[in-house]
C-alpha cells in the first residue's frame, strides 16, 4: 500500500511562509491499496488538494469509489469535507466511517457543518455523490476490499478519537492522531493495536515542554509518540498533527529530538520522519 | 483610520507556496480609529494572528475591547473565532454584530460552532465578556467615535455590508455578494446556474435594484472599498449561483460612487499569487479604460493602510 500525506497540521490551518515546507493544511492522509481501493483518513483542509488530484481520474468521471475514516469530529478533522471535489460528482460512491457513538451522530455532525447558516450547499445530500454513513464500534473491525481495518478508541482530552490499524498487502499501517495518554503512557490495549506496524502515524503536536503546559488538550508530544513506537516495536514512525504555531524549523527540531530519543533508548532500528504535505510512503 | 488585512481568502484557508504572497488565511480585516476604537470585520482564520498580536497589549491584561462585525456566518467568515485568544482572558469585552435571523438567534449560531463534538472549548466557557448584537437590514449605529452603516448583500443565506466612518475617512466592506443583476439570493439552495435567462420576476428585479442602491450609498465617496471579487468573468459564468462577484462588478459600483480606492478581496482558494497579480493588472486596466480615477489594489495579508487624518 501507498500512504500520502495531504494535511499534517493540528487545530487550524496555518498558512504563511513559516509553514511552507511541512505544510499548513489540517489532517488528511490517503491510502492507496494494491487492489485499487482508496482510503481517506480524516478530512481536514488537506482533503481539498487530495480531491483535486482524484478528479483527474475515475472520480472526475463519476466512477470513483472510496472509504473515508474519521477519527473524531473536531473541526480540523472534518473541515475539508465540504471542499472535497469528488463528493460533488454524481456517480461517485463513498462510505464514511465514524466513531462508536453511532451513525446518527456522524450524520448529524456532518449535516450541521453543511447547514445553511454555515455553508451554501446546506446538506451533504446536495453534494451529488452517493455518501453512506457507517459507524464502527470500539475495537470493531471493518473490511474494505482486501484491507482489514480495526478502530480503537484513544483518550483525547474530555473525548475520544479513533486510532485506525489498516492491514493489507502483507503490511500494517496505524494512524493514531489526537491522543493524550494517561500518565504511564499508552496502555497495553493500545500498544496491541500498534504492534509491529510498518508505519505508525502518531500525534506529535507538541514538544514535551509545551505538552506539559497543555495537558488538558489531550494531545501528544514527540516523546509520547516515540514511547508508543518503542513499546509497539514499530518499524517506522511518522510525526503528525503539529501545533499551528510551529514553524518548519520547530518541526525539524521535533524530528531530531525524536531521533535522539530513539537512539538513547536503543531503538536505532526504528526510522523516524516528520510527515510533510505531499510526502508519499510506500509500504 | 487604520485598516489592516489579516485574511483575504474566500471559501477555505489555503496554505502553501502558491499563496505565500497574498496569504492563505480567510476573511478578516481590522479597522481602528485614531481614538483607539477597534473594529474587526469577520472572523476567518486571519483573526487568529490578530488575536495573538492583541494579546501583546491590553487584551493580555484583560482590559481590551473590540467590536466584531460579521458579514455572515459561512465558515470562512467565522472559523477563526474559537482561536481568537482575547476570548479566553477575563475582563476583555467583545461585542459581536451580525444580521438578525428569524430562525435562530446569533448566540446559538456561534455556540453551535464551539460545541462538542466540533471543538473542545464551549462558548459558555470563554472568560471574556461576550455580547451579541443583532442587526436589522440597513441598521445604522455608532461605536464610540466610529459611525457604522449597513446594507443587505446578495448572497446565499444573506450577508451584510458595512461602512465605517471616522477620522474624516470612510471604508466600506462589501463581501460576500453576487452582482445585483442575475439572481436574487435568499434561503433556498440553488443546485446550478439558472437554466435560462432572463427569468427574474418584476418584484425580484425591484428588490435587486433597491439592494444595489443601498450598496451604492454605502460606497458613496468612500476612501476605500473592500469588495468580494472572487471570480473571473469565466468563473462567474460557470458559478453564478455561488453568490460572488467579478472585479468588473466592483469597478462599476466604485466608479459610480466616486470611491478613491478599491481593494480586490476574498480571493478564490485556487488562485495562485501570479493569478491574483494578473486579475489585479487586468482590473487596473479596466478602471483606467473607463476613465475612472479609481485606484485598484489587490488585498494581501499584512496590507496596512492609513486613511483620513490618521
Amino acid at each position: 500500500m501507498e500512504v500520502t500525506f495531504w494535511g499534517v497540521r493540528g487545530s487550524i490551518p496555518s498558512p504563511g511562509p513559516s509553514t511552507v515546507r511541512y505544510g499548513g493544511n489540517t489532517s488528511c492522509v490517503a491510502v492507496h491499496l494494491d487492489d485499487g481501493g482508496i482510503l481517506m483518513i480524516d478530512c481536514g483542509t488537506g482533503a481539498r488538494n487530495f480531491g483535486i488530484s482524484l478528479l483527474a481520474g475515475a472520480f472526475g468521471r463519476g466512477q470513483g469509489k472510496a472509504t473515508v475514516l474519521l477519527s473524531h469530529a473536531h473541526w480540523d478533522h472534518i473541515q475539508g469535507f465540504p471542499f472535497f471535489g469528488p463528493f460533488y460528482v454524481p456517480g461517485n460512491a463513498f462510505t464514511v466511517v465514524g466513531g462508536s457513538q453511532g451513525c446518527e451522530l456522524l450524520e448529524r455532525v456532518l449535516e450541521q457543518q453543511m447547514a445553511a447558516q454555515f455553508f451554501p450547499v446546506q446538506s451533504y445530500r446536495n453534494m451529488g455523490a452517493h455518501i453512506e454513513m457507517r459507524a464502527v464500534w470500539d475495537d470493531g473491525e471493518i473490511r474494505v476490499g482486501s484491507a482489514r481495518i480495526v478502530a480503537h478508541p484513544n483518550p483525547h482530552g474530555p473525548t475520544q478519537a479513533l486510532a485506525f490499524r489498516v492491514e493489507a498487502d502483507g503490511k500494517a499501517l496505524v494512524y493514531a492522531s489526537d491522543v493524550g495518554y494517561p500518565a504511564g503512557g499508552p496502555p497495553a490495549s493500545t500498544v496491541a493495536v500498534y504492534r509491529d506496524a510498518d508505519l505508525l502515524i502518531h500525534d506529535s503536536t507538541f514538544t514535551p515542554e509545551d505538552r506539559q503546559r497543555r495537558v488538558e488538550r489531550g494531545l501528544s508530544s514527540v516523546e509520547d509518540a516515540v514511547e508508543a513506537a518503542i513499546r509497539a516495536n514499530v518499524r517506522r514512525l511518522a510525526l503528525f498533527h503539529y501545533d499551528q504555531d510551529y514553524s518548519d524549523l520547530d518541526v525539524d527540531q521535533l524530528a531530531s529530538r525524536g531521533r535522539l530519543q530513539l537512539d538513547a533508548r536503543g531503538a536505532s532500528g526504528t526510522t523516524i520522519m516528520a510527515a510533510a504535505e505531499g510526502m508519499t510512503v510506500r509500504l | 483610520m487604520r485598516v489592516r488585512f489579516w485574511g483575504v481568502r474566500g471559501s477555505l484557508p489555503v496554505p502553501g507556496s502558491r499563496t505565500e504572497r497574498y496569504g492563505g488565511n480567510t476573511s478578516c480585516v481590522e479597522v481602528t480609529s485614531a481614538g483607539g476604537t477597534r473594529i474587526i470585520i469577520d472572523g476567518g482564520t486571519g483573526i487568529r494572528r490578530l488575536g495573538k498580536e492583541l494579546m501583546r497589549a491590553e487584551f493580555e491584561a484583560g482590559k481590551g475591547c473590540a467590536h466584531i462585525l460579521v458579514s455572515h456566518t459561512h465558515w470562512d467568515h467565522i472559523q477563526g473565532l474559537p482561536f481568537f485568544a482575547p476570548f479566553y482572558r477575563e475582563g476583555n469585552q467583545l461585542f459581536v454584530y451580525a444580521r438578525r435571523r428569524d430562525d435562530q438567534n446569533l448566540r446559538s449560531v456561534f455556540a453551535s460552532q464551539a460545541d462538542a463534538p466540533f471543538f473542545p472549548v464551549s462558548l459558555a466557557s470563554t472568560r471574556a465578556k461576550v455580547a451579541f448584537r443583532e442587526l436589522q437590514d440597513g441598521a445604522a449605529f455608532e461605536i464610540e467615535d466610529m459611525r457604522i452603516a449597513t446594507a443587505r448583500l446578495n448572497h446565499p443565506h444573506i450577508a451584510t455590508a458595512y461602512a465605517i466612518a471616522s477620522d474624516g475617512a470612510r471604508v466600506a466592506y462589501i463581501s460576500d455578494t453576487a452582482p445585483f443583476t442575475d439572481i436574487l439570493f435568499g434561503q433556498e439552495f440553488l443546485s446550478g446556474p439558472p437554466s435560462r435567462r432572463p427569468q427574474l420576476s418584476r418584484g425580484d428585479k425591484t428588490r435587486l435594484r433597491a439592494m444595489a442602491g443601498a450598496v451604492a450609498r454605502l460606497c458613496e465617496g468612500a476612501d476605500l472599498v473592500i469588495y468580494d471579487t472572487m471570480y473571473t468573468t469565466d468563473e462567474y459564468r460557470q458559478y453564478p449561483h455561488f453568490g460572488h462577484s467579478r472585479p468588473s462588478d466592483a469597478i462599476a459600483v466604485c466608479g459610480a460612487a466616486g470611491c478613491r480606492m478599491l481593494a480586490l478581496y476574498h480571493h478564490a482558494p485556487d488562485r495562485a499569487d501570479s493569478e491574483v497579480d494578473a486579475m489585479w493588472s487586468e482590473a487596473r486596466e479596466q478602471a483606467r479604460a473607463q476613465g475612472k480615477t479609481l485606484e485598484v489594489v489587490a488585498a494581501f495579508e499584512g496590507m496596512d493602510l492609513t486613511l483620513g487624518s490618521g
